[in-house]
């Protein structure tokens, strides 16, 4: 689905090994039958189907990706406790991703207070950044693949919404990191244009203001 | 990091510094880590926490989450149960794996514990929170969550093996049985609701027999009476009934339940699966 974060991840973890794909777009709400065979659980994108092998959940599919092409570029670290971190630090993005989304989805006092608290949750992601380029180190590792989104999708839910969350006084290593991970080509060739991605959000913050 | 001769000998080194587990008796995620670290034959201190007072430690070492169990090896924390269970396999490579090596049945292994804690564990907590018909509504989620496990084991990714893992228990089997306990308990707590039936559930059912009977699952895994009477606190307690349970197992069941923890939600309550 062109406009999913999940489905980046992947993308972005396939081009940095540098693996071929093919790309099958999804219409959520007219799902294939191959999606429904292939992930019965959840029915959820995405799902890379590798060798006929169907494999679901995005942060579960780029730690396949890093070991079946385990030669390529590395994506989780060597060291068994950075690896643990970066499964921490997945986790824990995943658990307040509702957070972010709960800033799109009010207006007023509770935005203000959605907006605040997704601030807080960042704030606590951020530490994991301290003293480095990236989540990984000095390159792109798994929790950039997972969070990385962020640096594309949180400023226009702020340009809809009409909030300030990543800011470079509450949030200053994040921002920075944002750039940084914008800048890096491989990433930057996968995302989805920000002018469709603008109006696709403003035209659902309109259902939302109008619910 | 490469695996230079420098450091996969610090790698070893590491490997030898001492274990200690923060963790809470009657916590299922607290079992699977105590239960990995018996598959693997390493030693480990121990340190029961109380939920209702966190230790200054506790909180210095999960100051993200606050809560147990937390693995800390050579001054390093790490929180997360199904994190630490693939931290042991990564510092412990040699020693019986809980993960299988093929990268597609990892993948598999990841998946199902991740519905375990996303899907199975929720919808177990939620029976246990409420009553009536939104009871049984949560009732018949747990049973179509079962019926996709059951449908594994019958026809897909684990058909005919004795454990999740294969011959042997591996991570899916760690994480599923450290919480399925509680279904029977559950059961017994609640007249009437029945979660894991034998019929319905014939292979989870043998699985789950299976595990529970492996001696490191039972060097683990409570006593059923002391399970009872904390799920029968906890019951009390969530639907804030006053007073006595069930004869004996009451005022233990009021003291545990009494101690701690102002109304927990469904997904903090030590009885997750």
């Amino acid at each position: 689905m062109w406009a999913s974060p999940m489905v980046i991840r992947v993308e972005w973890a396939l081009r940095l090994k540098g693996v071929e794909y093919e790309y099958v777009d999804e219409d959520l709400a007219n799902k294939s039958a191959d999606l429904l065979r292939y992930n019965p659980v959840t029915k959820k994108v995405p799902v890379l189907v590798h060798d006929g092998k169907p494999i679901a959940e995005s942060t579960i599919i780029v730690e396949y990706i890093d070991e079946a092409w385990n030669g390529g570029y590395p994506i989780m670290a060597a060291d068994p406790y950075e690896r643990a971190q970066a499964r921490f630090w997945a986790r824990y993005a995943e658990d307040k991703v509702r957070a972010l989304y709960a800033i799109f989805s009010t207006t007023s006092e509770a935005q203000r207070k959605a907006a605040h608290e997704a601030q807080q949750c960042l704030k606590t992601l951020e530490t994991a950044l301290e003293g480095k380029k990236f989540f990984g180190g000095d390159a792109v590792g798994y929790v950039d693949i997972i969070v990385g989104w962020y640096a594309h999708w949180l400023p226009v839910v702020e340009e809809v919404c009409g909030v300030s969350v990543v800011t470079d006084e509450e949030l200053p290593l994040l921002k920075a990191w944002f750039g940084r991970l914008l800048a890096v080509d491989v990433l930057k060739a996968a995302l989805p244009d920000r002018d469709r991605l603008l109006a696709a959000n403003k035209a659902r913050r309109e259902q939302v203001l109008s619910a | 990091m490469e695996k230079t001769p420098e450091n996969v000998s610090q790698q070893a080194a590491a490997a030898e510094a001492p274990l200690k587990l923060l963790g809470s008796w009657a916590s299922s995620y607290t079992h699977r880590v105590q239960l990995a670290l018996r598959l693997k034959g390493l030693e480990f201190e121990y340190a029961e926490e109380d939920l209702g007072n966190k230790s200054d430690e506790l909180l210095r070492l999960n100051p993200v989450y606050k809560k147990v169990p937390v693995l800390v090896h050579g001054g390093r924390s790490l929180p997360e149960s199904v994190v630490i269970l693939q931290y042991l396999d990564d510092a412990w490579p040699h020693i019986r794996p809980l993960l299988p090596s093929d990268p597609f049945d990892r993948a598999l292994a990841r998946f199902w514990c991740h519905f375990a804690d996303d899907k199975l564990g929720p919808a177990v907590g939620a029976v246990f929170a409420s009553t009536g018909s939104e009871q049984e509504a949560a009732v018949r989620q747990v049973h179509e969550n079962l019926a996709l496990i059951e449908a594994e084991l019958r026809e897909g990714a684990f058909k005919g093996r004795r454990f999740f893992g294969g011959d042997e228990v591996g991570i899916l089997d760690v994480v599923l049985g450290c919480g399925s306990y509680w279904l029977a308990v559950f059961e017994e707590v609640m007249d009437g609701v029945r979660l894991v039936d034998a019929d319905a559930f014939p292979l989870f059912h043998a699985w789950l027999r299976g595990f529970e009977a492996l001696d490191e699952a039972r060097d683990t895994i409570p006593p059923v009476d002391r399970l009872l009477g904390y799920a029968r606190g906890v019951r009390h307690m969530l639907l804030g009934l006053a007073g006595a349970g069930d004869g004996a197992a009451a005022p233990t069941a009021a003291a545990e339940a009494t101690a701690p923890v102002p109304a927990p939600a469904a997904t903090d309550i030590a009885v997750d699966i």
